[in-house]
């Protein structure tokens, strides 16, 4: 997730290079400052400041509604994009429309592998050209649909009536009286002009999808005795964009409406119901940003060493996953553990011919055995860091590091020197990895990436299995792990290797760190530590259930609460 | 709303909506401003360092020799300024710095360094983080558009390859300083050409859709406006500031609507077959069409500073053109002789590629010779030498006729002592921001511009 496509090129660094770091290697990186990184035990209280998330609740930390920071956030993209769908979805052919409309928006600028961190979603003239112009795109189909525009009479009456309803749905709550004379000015400034009503419509539309209200989630929040909630249709948009990645449906309204998002149960309710919809499949989102199989579709294969890879294959392992993923969310007992070491996968008839395994004769993705694979570890988040021409060791190593273990690594010194080559002809590069390391400049960086990496081995830089390496030598895939907090040992093979993983506390604070990043659009910081503590134990309870700490995820205090407002 | 004069239904609309007949019509008008011809700058990036040690066969004041990589530009050297060996002194910002790709990849922009983006640290708790503070175009630019109401566009911003956006890859910065705020670029080319060229037809009916169409985005953005003023009273600061922010995103857009200049080279031209702006295999003809509308955006005056990059900084492009199968940054850490061949391959292409903007710039007359006369391109890279990651020994090459600002076809070593800041100075004095004495971290100005440089 962290490591995208620079972060590959600077693992490419590591690859091959002395890095002469500092780092010692006794399970705890130095470096971290950051409660996510202490050393710990198996109780989850590295993230939690050192008392288990039990102690911590117990605390008088916890004893009154502790929510941190809670950011005026722009729509991403992807939030854009299916906000306005769902805006729209009476419109016939909407899909292709905001497709269109939205095609040169600019990617967001990433921060710790997400790319909807709320302080990363600044507004350029380039991002607020781009919203007109989608606009402008959308405006007029809009306002040609009957169905949305509702009344008949084509007259300023009409008009407002429309700034009423549409507006409640654009902005997410009922308009304010001013609003509703602002954008019925628009209307008027068009017929003033002469311009028939449909263009009056087109203007509202043109100027709400533009508007600040629309393009933030804004909260002002509402007082609760001497705390501080989101209001109720602030609850509402809290629930669907963290499971939908859009704005409320009906049902949502209605109960903000009558005030019925009130309380944790009523809350939890609605975010089991949304779950079962099929809108939350978007929730791939945060699977595609972590695990960057968004970014497969940038890998290229050298067609000498990989003769006859289906030019789609990127786009078929990003299908892959998310089939797994999805299968993982269905059900309750979807777990990180099962993420992480399910022997078999989802193909279609092209995949399988790929993989080499029988089954599926269409398009349709089925799920097949496959012994010796591990999750999603042996999928397409394995290769999107590899090389052209062969597997990448470090990088490999360095993925699960970053985003799995939540770990830091070192950077690397200036006067790095790279040419493993000249260690040696013949050998593998998990020997010229050996032979580096006996350097103890390069042992101290390159033991957090390589015995991790070396696992992998039996899977080539396309994501067949195999047993012997580009220069056909035999894989050798036994490893010793060190260098983390519980999981250090001997494993034999990527199946080990998951099984490890998913046995470990470290990879289970990591999971939970990464969804409060990406769910609550920032980073996790101290001040988190009570939420934090809530989503351990559930996360725990639920025996690691995927879609149970979605729900989690909605009965925090940073989810149920709003920090008190500033002083002005 | 406001009146809109003749001139304003011509051209406002999107972009800038110039119709053919018209523009010629303009033209004298055009001319009658050659006393006042602006000056340009586009700042020119190329990745993963070089080989310093093969860049020149002679250092003389005036009569340097190019070696292999540098070799395209002999044809131009009355029209250069060599500065060679420029320190960046990033040493001195202590723990407040990223990684050598990434804070030298920031060199426009010479601020300290925030951190939380990338778990990649060196000291105790430090990650990788964007800048904090402004790059040098969008100041320059800022500076120009408070100066000339015409210009519409503070600053372009574009990239070759890579559509993902991280520390890695982005060299423009808004500030203000103390924020991470990086710019992200446009690396469309297809996109970026219509988003500011709109070529249209001159007869009433299409006027009449033009003056419907400024109508409609002026109505928008006063509402919009005026609602986000109410919000922010609302809100506490942090969220002021990002609201603030957006606010003068729309103020951007707003002068992009109307106005504009009909200068004789402001001509549309065509941009071939689609192709993907993403692949590997493209760079060469997606970077020539920036290279293009970079030409086109000066000859029509819409914007006078361009950041304009061959990749983000760190870059592993495969240049299979060459025959290459690795990757630009991978290659770049390999300290073999055969690794520098391919080195120096990349940078002689990457090079004879910028001489074909110098010839896009000459290629466009306007008022007392060409775009050339009047512009500066400030070539760069986020590292010295390659493999040593080395952040001193800076290679900055200008080029252009620069109005006759500097005294061309030179030389100069400033032997690490003077900055890339330092350098950066001169750029805004060349611009004609004389009270520019400093730009940047104290620690990382000597307080004034290169000396030696001008004409």
């Amino acid at each position: 997730m962290s490591s995208k496509i620079l972060p590959v090129a600077l693992l490419a660094a590591l690859g091959a290079g002395a890095y002469g770091c500092q780092g010692n290697v006794d399970g705890k990186l130095p470096g971290t400052g950051n409660p996510i990184n202490g050393s710990g035990s198996g109780d989850g209280s590295s993230v939690t400041g050192g008392q288990t998330p039990e102690q911590l609740l117990a605390s008088a930390a916890c004893a009154k509604p502790a929510p941190g920071a809670a950011p005026l956030r722009r729509l991403s993209n992807a939030e854009y994009r299916n906000t306005v769908q769902d805006l729209l979805a009476d419109v016939a052919g909407i899909g292709p429309a905001v497709a269109t409309a939205s095609k040169d928006f600019v990617e967001e600028a990433e921060s710790l592998g997400f790319r909807n961190n709320a302080d990363f979603l600044g507004v350029s003239a380039l991002i607020a050209q781009g919203y007109m112009d989608s606009a402008e795109v959308l405006a007029p189909i809009v306002a040609s649909t009957d169905k949305v525009v509702g009344c008949h009479t084509q007259d300023a009456a009409c008009a407002k009536e429309f700034v009423v309803a549409f507006g409640r749905r654009a902005f997410r709550r009922p308009l304010t009286p001013d609003e509703v004379v602002r954008y019925t000015a628009i209307y008027a400034k068009a017929a003033a002009k002469a311009y028939d009503f449909k263009t009056g419509i087109e203007w509202i539309v043109f100027a709400m999808l533009q508007s600040t209200e629309f393009l933030y989630r804004v909260e002002l929040g509402a007082a609760k005795g001497s705390d501080f909630t989101p209001s109720q249709h602030e609850t509402a948009s809290r629930l669907s964009y963290l499971i939908w990645q859009s704005m409320p449906d009906q049902t949502l309204f209605d109960a903000a409406d009558k005030g019925e998002l009130g309380d944790k149960k009523q809350i939890e309710a609605q975010a089991r119901r949304l779950l079962k919809d099929p809108k939350a499949a978007r929730l791939l989102e945060y699977f595609d940003q972590w695990l960057d199989t968004d970014r497969l579709n940038a890998f290229a294969r050298d067609a000498n060493v990989y003769p006859g890879i289906a030019a789609n294959l990127p786009e078929l392992l990003q299908n892959e996953t998310h089939a797994f993923v999805s299968y993982m969310l269905q059900s309750p007992t979807g777990s990180l553990s099962e993420l992480l070491t399910g022997q078999y996968s989802f193909v279609n008839a092209e995949l399988a011919k790929h993989y080499g395994v029988s089954g599926p004769t269409g398009a349709a993705y089925e799920r097949v055995d496959m012994p010796g694979r591990s999750g999603v570890l042996t999928q397409g988040m394995l290769l999107s860091h590899d090389k052209p021409t062969r597997t990448s060791i470090v990088r490999r190593g360095l993925k699960v590091r970053l985003d799995l273990l939540c770990e830091r690594v070192p950077a690397p010194p200036n006067n790095v020197q790279l040419n493993l080559e000249a260690l040696g002809d013949g050998l593998t590069q998990r020997q010229r990895l050996e032979k580096h390391r006996t350097e103890a400049s390069c042992a101290g960086c390159h033991t957090l990436m390589d015995p991790i990496g070396v696992v992998f081995e039996g899977f080539d830089a396309v994501g067949r299995a195999r047993t012997m390496d580009e220069g056909g030598r035999p894989v050798d895939t036994t490893s010793d792990i060190a260098a983390t907090r519980d999981l250090n040992g001997p494993v034999a093979n990527a199946v080990e290797l998951g099984k490890a993983l998913a046995n470990s506390q470290e990879v289970r604070d990591c999971y939970v760190t990464q969804s409060f990043r990406f769910f609550y659009g920032r980073d996790y910081t101290a001040a988190d530590q009570c939420s934090m503590a809530e989503l351990l134990i559930k996360f725990r309870d639920s025996k690691q259930s995927l879609s149970e700490l979605i729900v989690a995820l909605t009965q925090t205090d940073q989810f149920l609460y709003r920090p008190a407002p500033e002083a002005k | 709303m406001k009146r809109l004069s003749r001139r304003t239904l011509l051209r406002g609309g999107g972009g800038l909506a110039l119709s053919l007949p018209l523009l010629e019509a303009m033209l004298p008008q055009a001319s009658a401003q050659a006393a006042d011809t602006p000056r340009r700058i586009l700042f020119e990036f190329k990745a993963n360092g070089d080989q310093t040690a093969r860049r020149f066969t002679a250092t003389g004041e005036t009569t340097f020799a190019f070696d292999e990589f540098l070799a395209p530009l002999e044809p131009y050297r009355s029209d250069l300024v060599i500065l060679n060996k420029l320190n960046r002194r990033y040493n001195l910002l202590g723990d407040k710095r990223s990684d050598g790709h990434q804070q030298g990849g920031a060199s426009l922009a010479p601020w300290e360094s925030g951190a939380g983006s990338y778990p990649i640290g060196g000291k105790e708790g430090v990650t990788i983080g964007y800048v904090l503070g402004p790059s040098a175009d969008h100041e320059i630019g800022d500076m120009v558009l408070k100066a000339n109401p015409t210009v519409k566009y503070r600053n372009l911003v574009y990239r070759v390859g890579q559509k993902n956006n991280d520390i890695w890859n982005m060299h423009s910065h808004a500030g203000p300083v103390g924020t991470q705020n990086p710019v992200q670029p446009e690396t469309d080319p297809y996109a970026a050409y219509a988003r500011i060229f709109t070529f249209g037809a001159d007869d009433a009916a299409a006027k009449a859709a033009i003056e419907k169409r400024l109508l409609k985005k002026q109505s928008a953005l006063d509402l919009v406006l005026d609602e986000a003023t109410s919000l922010q009273s609302k809100l506490g600061r942090a969220d002021q500031a990002r609201v603030q922010q957006h606010m003068d995103a729309l103020r951007d857009v707003e002068r992009t609507l109307s106005g504009g200049n009909g200068a004789a080279g402001c001509l549309p031209f065509e941009l071939g077959t689609k192709l993907d702006p993403y692949k590997d295999a493209n760079h060469e003809a997606i970077g020539a069409l920036f290279q293009k509308i970079s030409v086109l955006a000066f000859a029509c005056d819409l914007t006078r500073a361009i950041n304009f990059n061959w990749s983000g900084n760190t870059s592993n492009r495969v240049y299979a053109n060459l025959g290459q199968t690795e990757g630009h940054h991978d290659i770049s850490h390999d300290s073999s002789d055969e690794a520098f061949v391919k080195i120096r391959a990349i940078h002689k292409h990457l090079w004879t590629m910028s001489t074909s903007l110098y010839d896009d710039l000459k290629g466009v007359t306007e008022a007392g010779g060409t775009l050339w006369d009047n512009t500066l391109v400030v070539h760069w890279n986020e590292l010295g030498q390659g493999d040593a990651h080395s952040e001193n020994d800076a290679m900055v090459i200008l080029a252009g006729g620069a109005a006759n600002y500097f005294k061309r076809g030179r030389y100069l070593d400033f032997q690490n002592k003077l900055t890339f800041a330092d350098m950066l100075v001169s750029c805004f004095h060349y611009m004609g921001f004389e009270d520019v004495a400093k730009f940047g971290d104290d620690r990382l100005n000597d307080g004034a511009p290169l000396p030696g440089l001008t004409a």
